[in-house]
């Protein structure tokens, strides 16, 4: 009867682990690479345009060294009632993502061109036009423009100075 | 006593085969574990899951994903396919030179970048990172992916300090006969081994 409990504890112990483990690591993974930007000086809502990517200056698995990245992290647990976020217009292929704490891809919007404003909302809040809840407290925003030389990239410099990811606080989240 | 000390390292030894089964089975570790173990599409050779950077992805590959390629979109748009092996199935690495071929395709635009087993950059300064439609255009080009920068090649792929390394292609807003049918509107590039400086892996 004892050998019969150990042995049901200890697979109970590999699944549980198991679960915890495959469940528990993009959440881990993503605290862990929002902690690593904070540390090098990405602000809260606000955004900031990466070196262009290089073996020197990659920080993330898998950059493209094609593509200039702005990032802007977010957070909604110290009152914070929306983030505007503003993407600037861009001659070639642009888009605005959203990504949660757990890694998910929930909102990815093209520039095609254009400036795109839209407004991140705490979970749970209602969703209207461009005003969307984000699934999680905290996550990271990133915006993509393809600029495969030194010159693109000079040139998303200029643009990118007008990127806004900003928090709004009292009240006043649409 | 003993009995319930037992116990105690029954549960120990469970968390620790079943954490470290986890992280086996989703490519997380051990760290040199490139993300070839993409179950979804393999197409000649590239691999790609189109559950990628949604929700709907299984466990197994949103915590692979999250290892080895973080802030992936979602596939309407950008997919990613993978491979880590030349068209006779042998390891790509760094002593031996390729010659990577192919043609337009039915996307926006699209990428192929060189990464090494940690899913890296590999660290060189030669600025020949990858290929992309902005220098090939539309029609078919080829490339050499070597350690040296080749003579007389039209586009170059540097795989100095790579070791083992796989390659990444990136296709921004697929066609919608891409993602429903890939198997047909896929331009596949094509690798093919030229020569090898070292016996290793053969």
């Amino acid at each position: 009867m004892r050998t019969f409990l150990t042995l049901f504890v200890l697979l109970a112990a590999i699944v549980i682990g198991h679960l915890a483990v495959l469940y528990g690591a993009p959440g881990f993974i993503m605290q862990r690479a929002m902690a690593a930007m904070e540390q090098r000086g990405i602000p809260q809502h606000g955004f900031r345009l990466a070196p262009r990517m290089t073996p020197q200056t990659q920080r993330v698995v898998r950059a493209s060294p094609e593509l200039a990245y702005s990032i802007c992290l977010f957070d909604f647990s110290e009152g914070v009632d929306a983030v505007a976020i503003e993407m600037a217009a861009w001659p070639g292929y642009s888009s605005l993502s959203v990504y949660d704490a757990q890694t998910n891809n929930f909102l990815t919007f093209r520039g095609e061109g254009k400036r795109f404003a839209m407004r991140l909302l705490p979970p749970l809040s209602e969703p209207e036009g461009f005003s969307i809840p984000a699934p999680t407290q905290r996550g990271v925003v990133l915006i993509r423009r393809i600029a495969p030389n030194e010159a693109d990239y000079r040139a998303v410099e200029k643009i990118a100075v007008e990127d806004s990811c900003r928090a709004i606080r009292g009240g006043n989240a649409r | 006593m003993r009995f319930v000390l037992g116990l105690l390292a029954a549960i120990l030894v469970g968390l620790a085969i079943g954490g470290a089964s986890a992280l086996v089975l989703s490519g997380i570790w051990p760290r040199s574990s490139a993300p070839t173990g993409i179950a979804g599409i393999a197409i000649d050779g590239w691999r790609t899951d189109f559950a990628i950077g949604s929700d709907a992805a299984d466990p197994y590959t949103r915590a692979r994903v999250a290892r080895h390629g973080l802030f992936a979109l979602q596939r309407r748009e950008a997919i990613y396919f993978t491979r880590s092996r030349d068209e006779r199935g042998r390891p790509l690495r760094e002593g031996c030179r390729y010659r990577l071929s192919g043609m337009g395709q039915a996307a926006r635009w699209w990428s192929i970048t060189l990464y090494d087993a940690n899913s890296r950059l590999p660290m060189n300064k030669d600025q020949a990172l990858s290929i992309s439609a902005s220098e090939t255009g539309e029609g078919a080009w080829q490339a050499i992916i070597a350690p040296q920068r080749p003579e007389g090649a039209d586009h170059w792929i540097s795989s100095r300090n790579a070791g083992h390394f796989d390659l990444t292609l990136r296709l921004y807003v697929p066609s919608a006969e891409v993602l429903e049918t890939p198997k047909l509107a896929l331009n596949p590039p094509r690798i093919a081994r030229l020569g090898c400086t070292t016996a290793e892996g053969l």
